[in-house]
C-alpha cells in the first residue's frame, strides 16, 4: 500500500510507460469490441454499445495521463526470485489440469508439495506439509462442510 | 427515529447459531488480520464461497463476513506492533508508535491499549451506523436512476482523490473494474458482450473468481517475492494490561479518532488506510507538544486503531443504505449480498430488516467478543506470526481453488482466477491498488443500468442527469472532492517551497 517507489526513477518511468501503452492498446481493443456488439433490439436509447465505448474513451484518456505521470512502482523481481514467482502459476496450471482427472487429494498434494518447495521448505517438511494439507482439506471440505470436490477418475474410480 | 430494525437484528444476532458464527468469524478475522500478508478482503474472499456453498442464510453469511472484517481490523495491530509490518492497510499507522513501544519492552501494554481503542472505535462506529443508516436510507428512497448514476460518479471522484497518491492509477483501476463488469449477457438487449464465444462467460465474470484472483493469488506471489526480507518478531511482551493513566491520556484522542474514522468510513470508496492516516496526523498536530509521536506515544497508537475500527462500521452505511460500498472490503460484502440475489439499497432496511439489523447488532456483539478474545488471548494470536510461509501459502492456494470450484464446479473458473491473479500481480508491481477494481466491478452493472434507465425515462435526453437538486448537489460534491485535495496539496507544496526559499 506504500506509495514509496522501490525502484529507480528510470525504472518507474519504463514500467509506467509500458503499462500505459498496454492500457491504451486495451482501450482501443475494448472500444473496437464494444462498437461491434451485435443486438437486434434494445428497450433503451443507449443500447449495449455506448457504455463500453465510453469506458474505452475514459481508459484511453487515463492511460495518456498515466503515460506522462507514471507515479511510483514497486518494480519487478529478477533472477531466482522471478523464476520462483513464475513457477507458482506453472504449478497451479499443472494441479488444475489434474484436478478433475486425478482428483482433489492428488492435485492438492502436488500443488502444496511444489509450493512448499518454492517457498523454501526442506524436502522432509514439504512432504509432511503437503500430505497434511491434502488430508486436512479433503476431510474438512468433503466430510465436514460437504462441499463437492472431484475424487478423480485416473485411478480407475 | 425508528430503531425497530435494530431490535429485530438483535433477535437474529443473538440466536445460538449466529453467536457461534460471530465467534468463529471474530477468531478467524483476528488471525487473518494478524498475518502480515492477508488482509480482511482476502479472508472474506476465501470464506465467502465456502459459506455460500454450505447454504448459510444470507443474514448468517453477512454476520460471519462482518465478524471477519472487524476481527481483521483488531488483528492488524498485532503484526504492526510486534513485527513493524502492518497486518492490513488500516494498521500502517499503528506501527508508527506501536512498534517503538514494543521495542521499549511495552509490547503487551501496546497490544492491550490498542485493543481497548479498537473496541471504543468499533462500538462508537456501530452506534453511528445504527443511528445514521435509517436516516440515509430515508433520504435515499427518493433517489431515481439519475441520482444513483450521479452518486456512483461521486463515489469514483472520492476514490480518485482520496485513495493512493496517484489519482490516474486509482481511476484506471476503477475503469478496469467497470469494464470487467460489462462482460456477459446484457439483460436489456440480450446481446453477449466480450464473451469470446465462451459459454462460461455468458453470465459474466463471477465475483468470487475476480476477488480471489486479484487478492489471494497475487498476494501469494507478493509474499514469495518478499520472502527473506528480515522480519523479527518481538517475543518479550512485558506487562499485558494497559495502565489507567495511559487510558485516561488517550481518551480524547480515541473519541476524536473514532468520529473521524466513522465519517471517513461513510464516504463512498474510502477506507481504513485513509482514516487511520488522517486521525494519526490530526492527533499529532493537536497533541504532540513534546515531539513524542513516532517514539512510542500511546496517543499515536490509540488514534489509528480507534479510527480504523470506526471506519469499518462507517463503511457499512453507504453499502447498506445506498448500495455503494464504503471500502474495498464492503465492496466484497456487497458482492456477497448479490450472490444471494439481494440488492442493497434504501429499501433493504424495510424489506429485509433481519439482514441490516442482524448485521448492525452483530457488530455490537462482535466488538464485545473481540475485546474478550483480544485481551486475554493476544499471546495466542501473536504465535500465528511464527507460522512459516511454506505452510501458510499452500493453504491460501488450496482455499482459493476450493473457493472458486465450490461455487460452480468449473475448472474454467479456476483458470480464469489464475489469469486474473497474474494480471493483478502485474498491476500491483506497476503500483496499482486492487480495491478500486473491485469497487468498479461491483458498481459497474448498477451504474450502466441506472444510466440507461435514466435515459430511457428522459427519452435519451442527458439533461436528466442534472435535473434534480440531489443530482446537482452530488455533482457539486463530486467536483469538490476531485478538486479540493489537488488545490490543498498544491498550496502546501507552494508553502513548503516558500519556506525553503526563506
Amino acid at each position: 500500500m506504500s506509495d514509496e517507489s522501490h525502484c529507480s526513477p528510470r525504472a518507474v518511468q519504463v514500467i509506467g510507460r509500458g503499462a500505459a501503452t498496454c492500457l491504451l492498446a486495451l482501450a482501443v481493443a475494448y472500444g473496437i469490441g464494444g462498437s461491434v456488439i451485435e443486438y437486434s433490439f434494445s428497450s433503451d436509447p443507449l443500447g449495449p454499445r455506448v457504455f463500453p465505448m465510453a469506458l474505452a474513451v475514459v481508459l484511453g484518456l487515463l492511460a495518456v495521463w498515466y503515460f506522462f505521470s507514471p507515479g511510483s512502482a514497486e518494480g519487478f523481481p529478477s533472477g531466482v526470485v522471478l523464476a520462483r514467482v513464475l513457477a507458482v502459476p506453472v504449478l497451479l496450471v499443472v494441479s488444475v489440469v489434474l484436478f478433475e482427472p486425478a482428483g482433489f487429494a492428488v492435485s492438492i498434494f502436488i500443488l502444496t508439495l511444489g509450493s512448499a518447495f518454492i517457498f523454501g521448505a526442506p524436502p522432509g517438511k514439504a512432504l509432511i506439509g503437503a500430505a497434511g494439507h491434502a488430508t486436512l482439506w479433503w476431510v474438512v471440505f468433503s466430510y465436514l462442510l460437504e462441499v463437492y470436490l472431484p475424487s478423480g477418475t485416473l485411478f480407475g474410480r | 427515529m425508528n430503531l425497530e430494525y435494530l431490535w429485530q437484528g438483535f433477535a437474529v444476532a443473538l440466536t445460538g447459531q449466529n453467536l457461534l458464527i460471530g465467534l468463529i468469524g471474530c477468531f478467524i478475522g483476528t488471525l487473518v488480520g494478524a498475518l502480515p500478508a492477508i488482509g480482511p478482503i482476502n479472508g472474506i474472499a476465501l470464506l465467502l464461497p465456502i459459506a455460500y456453498t454450505m447454504g448459510l442464510p444470507a443474514e448468517s453469511t453477512m454476520i460471519l463476513l462482518a465478524a471477519i472484517y472487524c476481527g481483521a481490523e483488531y488483528g492488524g495491530r498485532i503484526s504492526s506492533i510486534l513485527l513493524n509490518v502492518p497486518g492490513d492497510a488500516g494498521a500502517v499507522m499503528t506501527a508508527m508508535d506501536g512498534y517503538p513501544m514494543a521495542r521499549q519492552g511495552r509490547a503487551g501494554e501496546a497490544l492491550a491499549l490498542s485493543g481497548i481503542a479498537s473496541f471504543v472505535g468499533g462500538i462508537l462506529g456501530s452506534i453511528g451506523l445504527a443511528l445514521f443508516a435509517p436516516l440515509l436510507a430515508g433520504l435515499a428512497i427518493g433517489f431515481g436512476p439519475a441520482e444513483y448514476f450521479v452518486l456512483m460518479m461521486f463515489a469514483f471522484a472520492t476514490l480518485g482523490s482520496m485513495v493512493g497518491s496517484y489519482p490516474a492509477k486509482t481511476l484506471i483501476a476503477c475503469t478496469l473494474g467497470l469494464m470487467l463488469a460489462t462482460v456477459g449477457l446484457d439483460a436489456t438487449s440480450g446481446a453477449y458482450r466480450f464473451t469470446f464465444n465462451e459459454p462460461e462467460l455468458g453470465d459474466g465474470i463471477e465475483f468470487v473468481v475476480l476477488v480471489i484472483g486479484l487478492f489471494s493469488i497475487s498476494e501469494a506471489l507478493i509474499i514469495l517475492e518478499n520472502q527473506g526480507r528480515g522480519m523479527t518478531v518481538i517475543r518479550e511482551l512485558g506487562r499485558m494490561t494497559a495502565r489507567m493513566s495511559d487510558i485516561v491520556k488517550c481518551t480524547g484522542t480515541t473519541l476524536r479518532s473514532s468520529l473521524i474514522g466513522f465519517v471517513i468510513g461513510v464516504l463512498p470508496g474510502t477506507g481504513a488506510s485513509v482514516s487511520s492516516a488522517i486521525s494519526y496526523t490530526t492527533a499529532k498536530r493537536l497533541s504532540d507538544t513534546e515531539g513524542t509521536f513516532g517514539k512510542g506515544d500511546v496517543r499515536g497508537l490509540a488514534a489509528p486503531e480507534a479510527a480504523n475500527n470506526a471506519t469499518a462500521c462507517g463503511a457499512f452505511v453507504p453499502m447498506l443504505t445506498l448500495g455503494v460500498p464504503g471500502s474495498g472490503t464492503t465492496a466484497v460484502m456487497l458482492g456477497a449480498l448479490m450472490l444471494y440475489n439481494i440488492q442493497p439499497g434504501p429499501m433493504l432496511l424495510t424489506e429485509r430488516p433481519e439482514i441490516v439489523g442482524g448485521l448492525v447488532a452483530s457488530l455490537f456483539v462482535g466488538n464485545l467478543i473481540l475485546l474478550a478474545l483480544n485481551l486475554p488471548l493476544v499471546q495466542i494470536f501473536a504465535r500465528v506470526l511464527t507460522v512459516p510461509n511454506w505452510l501458510l501459502v499452500p493453504g491460501i492456494l488450496v482455499l482459493s481453488i476450493v473457493g472458486v470450484y465450490s461455487t460452480h464446479s468449473s475448472v474454467f473458473s479456476i483458470f480464469l482466477m489464475m489469469s486474473i491473479g497474474m494480471v493483478g500481480w502485474l498491476l500491483r508491481k506497476a503500483g496499482f491498488e486492487m480495491a478500486p477494481i473491485i469497487l468498479g466491478f461491483v458498481l459497474g452493472r448498477l451504474m450502466e443500468v441506472n444510466l440507461r434507465n435514466a435515459l430511457a425515462i428522459s427519452g435519451g435526453d442527458p439533461s436528466i442527469l442534472f435535473s434534480s437538486t440531489i443530482c446537482n448537489l452530488l455533482w457539486v460534491l463530486a467536483a469538490a472532492v476531485a478538486i479540493v485535495p489537488f488545490y490543498l496539496s498544491r498550496r502546501s507544496r507552494r508553502r513548503k517551497m516558500l519556506m525553503a526559499a526563506e
